[in-house]
């Protein structure tokens, strides 16, 4: 989030790092208050018991979103300075899959386990450990793996011109998709019911 | 109405705000600045005056040797020139596509084309777009030419003017020209100065994004 500021020059490197600093802290924090500290409450997503998670990543993907979207509509931010991820499409995909199957296992994914370490669970621990030790792993297995962590580039590409559509509709859609999510997120949990007993 | 609203609660009322900026940003518009443009021409004026918006072949040719990688070379010049001879590390991109090509506008860039319209025209563009810092090389690709590659070295020169000799002849065999001696070309006609062969390290692609790892995740 620092990004367009930064790169409008700002503040520089030391001042970014605190800010950084700053909101990583706040995004912790909530994290933490979101109930996001509790591999049970996180891996309950998957067996569709407890859409907590859904709905917290949906919201904060809406709000930054619409945020983005009309503060550079009015000129404040200028989206062309935020950094697009670059698009590999099938090593995303199968990173994806990496990713959600680690979650359902050890019921955190990275960030979150940082938030249940800092509360001194045990589990998020060993999942941290995990993760150092995953890095470790990938960086010494890179050279074989490079071809295909490159392979089929898209560039630094968005939806808007992925489908060729104007940003607004965009904008719209995924507003609709979320409060779609919500409803159906709201009716299965009721139908389901909360089996978790929180501890 | 009134009434309907205070019974939806705090979620449903956070609902209905995000369905209506949804609903406005239908018809809100593009929220990137398109090819329409602003200029402040005191401040561009101000820029040309003072030939900040410069850089030098000498400038240049030191900076590839140093191997530094904090500055983008564009080269305007047509695909086929450019596939001929381009200057090392450069990038071709024609006036036309600079706007569409990924360069991040925090970016430094160094245009350059045959001589110095083309570059002049697309800093105009680049400045006007609001890309912080652009550079012309001064004199383009002829100046290149005429002073690094292949360098007019006087016949007889003076002891103070040898070190500054001996520099110019390195930094021309380095990008593969050969220095010139004075006045050869006067009464002989010039003998046909064949560009070097690529062979240097250039990149004719966009340096490979993803250099910089940026971790975000939830």
């Amino acid at each position: 989030m620092n990004a367009p500021f930064y790169k409008y020059g700002l503040f520089q490197d030391e001042v970014s790092l605190v800010v950084a600093f700053v909101i990583g802290i706040g995004f912790g924090f909530f994290l933490e208050r979101g109930g996001f500290g509790n591999g049970r409450k996180l891996a309950a997503q998957f067996y569709f018991t407890d859409m907590t998670v859904l709905k917290v990543m949906f919201t904060a993907i809406v709000t930054a979103m619409v945020g983005l979207y009309y503060l550079s509509v009015f000129g404040v931010v200028d989206l062309a300075l935020v950094y697009v991820n670059p698009t590999y499409l099938l090593p995303q995909v199968l990173g994806g899959l990496i990713l959600g199957i680690g979650f359902v296992i050890g019921g955190y994914c990275p960030g979150t386990s940082c938030v249940a370490v800092s509360t001194g669970r045990i589990d998020g621990l060993v999942y941290l450990l995990g993760i150092v030790a995953g890095i470790f792993v990938f960086g010494e297995a890179y050279p074989l793996v490079k071809g295909f962590y490159f392979a089929t580039p898209m560039g630094q590409i968005t939806l808007p011109q992925l489908f060729n559509l104007p940003y607004g509709v965009l904008v719209f859609a995924v507003v609709a998709m979320a409060l779609g999510a919500f409803a159906a997120a709201e009716w299965g949990e009721k139908k389901l019911g909360s089996r978790i007993v929180e501890n | 109405m009134k009434q309907k609203l205070a019974r939806l609660g705090l979620n449903g009322r956070l609902a209905l705000i995000a369905f209506t900026l949804g609903l406005i940003a239908l018809f809100a518009g593009n929220p990137y600045q398109g090819s329409q443009v602003t200029l402040d021409a005191k401040e561009l004026g101000i820029m040309v005056d003072r030939e900040v918006d410069h850089v030098t072949v000498d400038e240049l040719a030191d900076w590839i040797i140093k191997g530094r990688s904090d500055y983008r070379l564009i080269d305007l010049r047509p695909e086929n020139d450019f596939s001929a001879y381009h200057v090392p590390t450069a990038e071709n991109v024609t006036v036309a596509r600079l706007t569409e090509y990924p360069i991040q506008r925090n970016e430094k860039i160094i245009v350059y084309s045959e001589g110095g319209i083309h570059s002049a025209q697309a800093w105009m563009l680049l400045k006007a777009l609001k890309y912080r810092g652009v550079y012309i090389l001064r004199g383009g690709l002829e100046e290149w030419r005429d002073r690094i590659l292949f360098p007019n070295i006087p016949e007889n020169p003076t002891p103070d003017q040898a070190s500054l000799i001996e520099t110019m002849k390195e930094v021309s065999r380095y990008f593969g020209g050969t220095p010139q001696t004075w006045g050869q070309g006067k009464d002989s006609p010039t003998p046909a100065l064949t560009l070097p062969k690529l062979e240097m390290p250039s990149s004719g692609s966009p340096a490979v994004p993803g250099k910089k790892k940026k971790k975000e995740g939830c």
